[in-house]
């Protein structure tokens, strides 16, 4: 019974195949740019995850006054008050599960070059823990090579610093002039962008000795921690405790900024959801007007074929007989639809891909749409829906005809 | 007679269409009894409500008023699902236009009320067959519609409504819209088939046709104006 009614259905769609294939256009675009936003939205997770998980051990503690934004990759340092002392550090070691902590110092500088000065950021952090902490994957050197232990007077500087500061650029090898004191340069940063990590792209890294000879200063604005492997599990319980020493020390329920990358993760992913969560909405709109077109079809269709309704129901055809027939080549409409759209879909993110590969909104992130399986399901299945909703009402009103008069249409 | 020996009883059955100044009484209180087996036809001009008549002996139209007996079922209480049921198991439709479905072939049209019917493909497939071939169509099983002629088309329409082994054949004006060769030919066909037990109805308005049939009931205006045998 129903292998016929999918028949008779097919034959029936046989029969007026341009309408029925501009239709399919309609649901098949719909279906095409939810494959595609879901593909490119997955991607973009995918993305930002294999970005920052490698950061997951990482703990950064910052006092109230300075800021840590990764997203838009700055520390910023509002008004120092308030410093980090030994006994932070002393504390903070004391808790199970420490791997290493990284006193980091943070200042602005004058860097003088070929006769030009400028200002720029300086971070004073050990030197074998720049390349180690950043993480040489994905901020590895344009050229040059990092600082290592003991050395003195030596730099790496970041892209910006080294191409856009100066009217000349900056080499490897070069000397500049920070706080009108000799360094030269070790190495340079590629290029980092407004990305979703730590930037670097303004940054002058030297070692904490450097910082304190060149800034007076020697005053902790931030704690760089990384908890070992066998604690990953509880960092955040671990950055509690951090949290509640610190500011036990201080006598203050807000000094410390504790911030652990799975936070700014939860934080990143909410983000993406709300962009994905538009990105179907604009979807859901082209398959509500696809919706209509397939009503709209099928209404045309139920009209053109009311004596062929009569014939069905003269040879006792029953109302869900003919109600069945007719949503059934609302379905395959969509199906056929549906699949062409997952196919548009999969072709049309790759080339988003392709398209954005040189960088995503200036991002170094290149974001390849990862299409899933349950994307293509989910996909499949609210093709299917919007064809049974949008041909169940012509159906009900074929099935409602009355035989009598449905057979003397001409 | 008993009750059972009879097909079709109607009881003071109306028809009436339209309301107040458009008011049609199309039928009116028409008492006729059919026994099981008969071979009647229904001679009248157009407009005269024969075809009303024979739309609510098919179950397509139901009475105004009045009792229609279809094998003891009552049909003017039924719904649609009961009307269709009526159709599909008691009620052979044989029309003028031979109203095959166009997208399907010979084969499957005539298959398709037996689908309506439950019957499993092969079955139905099989028994397709036998039938068109027993109409002498055994040569066009795959043709659809448009490539039959029509004395064709009708003999696939006759299989078609045999196929469920109905109580009542219906025929409409059946040799309406064929040569007369083709005719003649369609009301063999007919004959076979009330030989073989079936109550067969024809509507038309040919006298030549009318008289094939064992009785002729005359309809004129609504109202039966004569009941015979064809020895009259």
């Amino acid at each position: 019974m129903l292998i016929d009614n999918i028949k008779i259905a097919f034959k029936n769609i046989k029969e007026r195949k341009s309408r029925v294939i501009l239709t399919l256009l309609g649901i098949a675009i719909g279906i095409m740019a939810i494959v595609a936003l879901m593909s490119i939205g997955e991607g973009m997770q995918q993305a930002v995850l294999g970005e920052l998980s490698s950061l997951s051990d990482t703990i950064i503690v910052t006092t109230g006054d300075v800021s840590v934004n990764p997203m838009g990759g700055s520390f910023t340092k509002n008004n120092i008050n308030n410093y980090f002392t030994e006994r932070d550090i002393d504390d903070v070691y004391r808790i199970n599960g420490i791997e290493s902590i990284d006193p980091v110092t943070f200042s602005a500088g004058f860097v003088e070059y070929n006769g030009e000065i400028q200002t720029a950021s300086i971070l004073g952090l050990d030197a074998d823990r720049i390349a180690d902490f950043f993480g040489t994957e994905f901020l590895g050197l344009e050229s040059g090579e990092f600082m290592s232990e003991g050395d003195q007077n030596r730099c790496v500087i970041g892209y910006n610093v080294a191409h856009e500061y100066f009217d000349i650029d900056i080499n490897v090898g070069n000397k500049i002039l920070i706080n009108n004191k000799n360094f030269v340069v070790s190495g340079i940063y590629n290029e980092q962008g407004a990305g979703m990590s730590i930037p670097t792209d303004d940054y002058i890294h030297i070692t904490p000795r450097d910082f304190k000879k060149i800034t007076g200063e020697e005053n902790i604005t931030g704690i760089l921690i990384r908890v070992s492997d066998s604690h990953l599990s509880n960092i955040d319980s671990i950055a509690d405790e951090i949290e509640f020493f610190i500011n036990e020390n201080h006598g203050s329920d807000d000094f410390a900024n504790v911030i652990t990358m799975s936070s700014i993760l939860e934080s990143i992913q909410q983000v993406i959801g709300i962009i994905q969560i538009v990105l179907i909405g604009i979807a859901a709109i082209a398959l509500v007007v696809a919706a209509i077109g397939i009503m709209n079809t099928m209404l045309t269709s139920v009209m053109e074929r009311t004596h062929e309704i009569g014939i069905m129901k003269a040879i006792g055809a029953r109302n869900s007989d003919v109600l069945i027939i007719f949503i059934i080549e609302g379905i395959i409409i969509s199906i056929i639809g549906g699949s062409v759209g997952i196919a548009f879909g999969i072709v049309g993110s790759e080339g988003f891909s392709s398209f954005s590969s040189s960088g995503f909104m200036g991002s170094p992130i290149a974001i390849s749409p990862v299409v899933t399986m349950s994307s293509v399901l989910i996909s499949l299945f609210v093709a299917i829906i919007v064809g049974v909703i949008s041909s169940l009402y012509p159906s009900w009103k074929a099935a409602k005809m009355s035989p009598i008069e449905a057979v003397r249409y001409e | 007679m008993k009750k059972d020996d009879f097909v079709i009883i109607t009881k003071k059955l109306n028809k009436i269409y339209g309301s107040q100044d458009t008011i049609v009484h199309a039928l009116q209180n028409i008492n006729i009894s059919i026994i099981r087996g008969d071979y009647i036809s229904i001679i009248g001009p157009s407009g005269s409500g024969k075809s009303t008549f024979m739309n609510m002996v098919g179950c397509l139209d139901q009475p105004t008023s009045g009792k229609l007996f279809i094998d003891n079922v009552d049909i003017s209480k039924l719904n649609d699902n009961q009307l269709a049921k009526i159709r599909r198991e008691k009620i052979g439709f044989i029309f003028q236009k031979y109203n095959l479905l166009p997208t399907l072939n010979a084969v499957e049209n005539v298959a398709l009320s037996m689908s309506f019917a439950g019957i499993g493909f092969y079955e139905r497939i099989n028994r397709s067959r036998e039938l068109l071939d027993m109409v002498g169509l055994s040569h066009r099983l795959n043709h659809k519609p448009s490539e039959l002629s029509g004395g064709e088309q009708q003999r696939v329409a006759i299989a078609r409504a045999i196929s469920n082994k109905p109580s009542i054949i219906l025929a409409d004006e059946p040799t309406g819209n064929v040569d007369s060769k083709s005719g003649s030919k369609i009301l063999d066909i007919l004959e076979d088939i009330n030989k073989q037990g079936n109550t067969v109805i024809i509507v038309t308005h040919d006298h030549s046709v009318a008289k094939r049939a064992k009785w002729i009931i005359r309809i004129n205006d609504g109202v039966v104006s004569a009941y015979a045998d064809r020895q009259h």
